[in-house]
């Protein structure tokens, strides 16, 4: 059982790990720099013209005679455009509807992936097909009865809306099963004679071993869920419950052409609180993917 | 095993730890319930946003101004997307029963909430006032089915055609187009191409709306190409507008596609000379454009045609007596004179009452951009578009008929009559479901 190894097993990490060791060796071969420099710029670019954007005035956008660079930067766009909404209030929701979800998530599909990983019970099979069945539901599908269910435990228009039908994750429990799988039973065994008891087992031992697919799940579920525009809409009506991409709708009207400008000032606002998160913990990201004892 | 079993009790009885927590969690941040003050009818108004950022700014402070003239009635103003936006979240209320007392969907919605039993009738209560004899004709007529009175229009737009004063100065030309034939001329005199490379496009439709526009064409050949309840897409008249949109392609004028938001911008960055598209972009186009931008009626073929985009104030069914009749306070005061003469500045959709034109401040307003003007000389040849059940596919055929049609991929006749076919069969499926 633990030393078979699926091909899917191997895919979530093994691609985040390719590109690591891609890193590694193009620092040990400076020739490699020539080629991801351009991607990097490349890659880089949507950023650099949102950022460039933000600091235009609105006819030099799309003037071709206006060159890349504004003239005069407009620093006034990021007022203008943080006046539209009360973005202040919208961060903080945004906060902590992402942090709610992810918390639930982890322990959930910790606990989930554990049981279908390691323990033997009736009907598991079915279920862990259920489960992988709802990965394969668009989030849109199940709107309505998502709806149904959080209007009749009376939560609408609040946060726990907009976290509740997040809670648990098909996706993250396939993924960290998959992982806990490839640890070997002998680790766990060892940790039972030590006077573990599942939870402990869980906790010293598995946890530990797949630090990196919880990271990366996290990153996933950080992302998809910070984006989140149309279920927030529907949930919340009130400004003081509503996230930061529901500000976004605002400036990118549908009759008259977006707002670029004011629209870009604030999508800097937006991403910057991830971007920000991920420049700081960089390093604890990859030192976890790189110190992941799994082959 | 009994170590297992003891261990997975615990972590059931954790797990029930952990749902009661997240109840009692919940409760303890869910937000006040929504009874208003005994005396006061509370009154959602869930609302799109189409042109402007600063939209919602607008509407909280005209409902604040509404809250503080009306002590019985409480207005909450629900910022909902777009308009499809909206809609779904006024479909999913509808849903669950517990629709928004007041909305305002795009008005080819009409007939998807007549279909959804939705809409209150507000005939006889306009009757008792002067709506009949204020409102624009044009315009009162996107509210009405079966010559009842659905709803109240508050911010409609039209397609005009926008043209670069400084092109036409550079080219010579006095005067935008009148008729179609003097659109494809102009539009030949005044396409750039250096070296076989095109430099400036005459004429450019906007993309993703361009069925609205195509509509326009239809009514310009004098037809309305839809009833209540089919489409007409393959009758000569239209099929005629489509010929022409393939002559304009064809004569290399005009491109084959494009995109709502795109073709303003390559308006603005003079990469086309003509565009056709909404009255709403008209201060967006006229403040981001580095060039005199004017406007022009859409030129007539047999005659001059528009339709209408924006939409009506609606007024749910399924509600109490006294909470339709706040509805109807408010949605008649968010159309009266001053305050859509305000609106209509502030956003460049159009009033909608013949006296809220004749205010001294839009009076000023007009001297000052008197392109605001031609979109409501315009509407005097302006209808409701597209008012079908299942509008939202019947555009999805229409548009892909015309982009494979511009695409040169079928005949103007053959991809018409298609659309035609595939629109009227869900029509057909929506009316049988109804009944």
């Amino acid at each position: 059982m633990a030393t078979l190894q699926d091909p899917i097993e191997l895919s979530a990490p093994a691609t985040s790990r390719g590109t690591l060791l891609a890193l590694r060796t193009a620092l040990r071969r400076n020739w490699l720099h020539f080629v991801l420099l351009p991607l990097m710029l490349f890659w880089i670019s949507p950023l650099a013209w949102i950022i460039i954007t933000s600091l235009k005035s609105r006819t030099e956008v799309f003037d071709p005679n206006a060159g890349i660079l504004p003239a005069v930067l407009q620093w006034g766009n990021y007022p203008a455009a943080m006046a539209v909404a009360p973005f202040g209030t919208y961060l903080i929701n945004s906060v902590l509807a992402t942090g709610g979800i992810l918390v639930c998530e982890l322990i959930t599909i910790t606990l989930a992936a554990y049981a279908f990983a390691r323990l033997n019970f009736p009907g598991k099979n079915i279920l862990f097909t259920l489960f992988l069945l709802q990965i394969m539901f668009p989030i849109y599908a199940t709107f309505l009865t998502n709806f149904v269910t959080v209007r009749e435990l009376g939560i609408l228009n609040s946060l726990p809306a907009l976290i509740v039908p997040f809670v648990a994750s098909g996706y993250g429990t396939f993924m960290l099963r998959q992982a806990f799988r490839q640890v070997p039973t002998e680790l766990a065994d060892a940790a039972r004679l030590d006077g573990c008891g599942h939870l402990g087992i869980l906790w010293h031992v598995y946890l530990p071993l797949v630090k990196p697919t919880l990271i990366a799940f996290s990153i996933i579920a950080v992302v998809t869920h910070w984006n989140d525009y149309m279920w927030p809409l529907l949930v919340t009506n009130s400004e003081s419950v509503r996230t930061l991409p529901i500000g976004l709708g605002l400036l990118a009207k549908s009759d008259s052409g977006a707002d670029w400008t004011r629209l870009m000032a604030a999508t800097v606002v937006v991403v910057s609180p991830l971007l920000l998160f991920f420049v700081i913990f960089q390093r604890r990201f990859v030192d976890s993917f790189m110190h992941a004892g799994l082959k | 095993m009994s170590v297992k079993s003891t261990i997975s009790h615990i972590s059931r009885r954790g797990v029930l730890l952990g749902g009661a927590a997240a109840v009692a969690a919940s409760a303890g941040l869910r937000s006040r319930p929504a009874y208003a003050a005994p005396d006061k009818v509370k009154v959602q108004f869930m609302y799109p946003v189409g042109v402007s950022g600063d939209i919602n700014k607008l509407v909280s402070t005209m409902i604040s101004k509404f809250n503080a003239a009306h002590e019985k009635i409480e207005v909450e103003a629900i910022y909902a997307g777009s308009y499809d936006n909206t809609e779904q979240k006024v479909i999913t209320a509808l849903g669950v029963g517990d629709p928004p007392a007041t909305w305002l969907p795009i008005n080819s919605a009409l007939q998807t909430f007549l279909g959804l039993d939705a809409l209150a009738d507000v005939t006889d209560k306009a009757k008792k006032t002067d709506i009949y004899q204020d409102f624009i004709p044009g315009f009162l007529e996107t509210a009405v089915s079966d010559g009842k009175l659905y709803g109240l229009p508050f911010q409609p737009s039209t397609p005009v055609l926008y043209f670069n004063a400084d092109a036409f100065k550079a080219a010579g030309i006095a005067k935008p187009p009148v008729t179609w034939d003097e659109l494809l001329e102009v539009s030949k005199a005044l396409t750039v191409r250096e070296n076989g490379e095109l430099k400036r496009w005459g004429l450019t439709i906007g993309g993703g709306w361009h069925d609205w526009i195509f509509e326009c064409f239809c009514r310009q050949n004098a037809l309305v190409p839809w009833t209540k309840d089919k489409v007409l897409f393959d009758k000569p008249e239209a099929v005629d507008a489509l010929e022409f949109w393939v002559k304009l392609v064809k004569a290399g004028v005009m491109p084959p596609a494009s995109t709502w938001q795109g073709s303003a911008n390559d308006f603005m960055a003079g990469r086309t000379a003509m565009l056709y598209h909404s009255t709403g972009s008209l201060t967006n186009l006229r403040t981001s454009s580095p060039f005199k931008v004017d406007v022009a009626f859409m030129p007539k073929n047999k005659t001059f045609g528009a339709c209408q985009g924006g939409g009506p104030i609606m007024i749910a069914k399924k509600q109490s007596d006294a909470a339709i009749e706040a509805s109807w306070t408010f949605a008649k005061w968010m159309t009266s004179t001053d305050v859509q003469s305000q609106w209509g500045r502030d956003t460049g959709y159009l009033a909608v009452r013949k006296s809220s034109w004749e205010t001294p401040e839009m009076l000023a307003y007009l001297k000052e951009v008197p392109q605001a003007k031609v979109a409501l000389e315009q509407s005097a040849y302006a209808g409701a578009f597209l008012q079908v059940p299942g509008y939202h596919k019947v555009r999805e055929y229409l548009k892909s008929a015309l982009d494979r049609t511009l695409a040169g991929e079928i005949k103007p006749d053959a991809a018409l009559k298609e659309a035609a076919d595939n629109s009227n069969r869900e029509i057909q499926r929506l009316l049988r479901r109804r009944s």
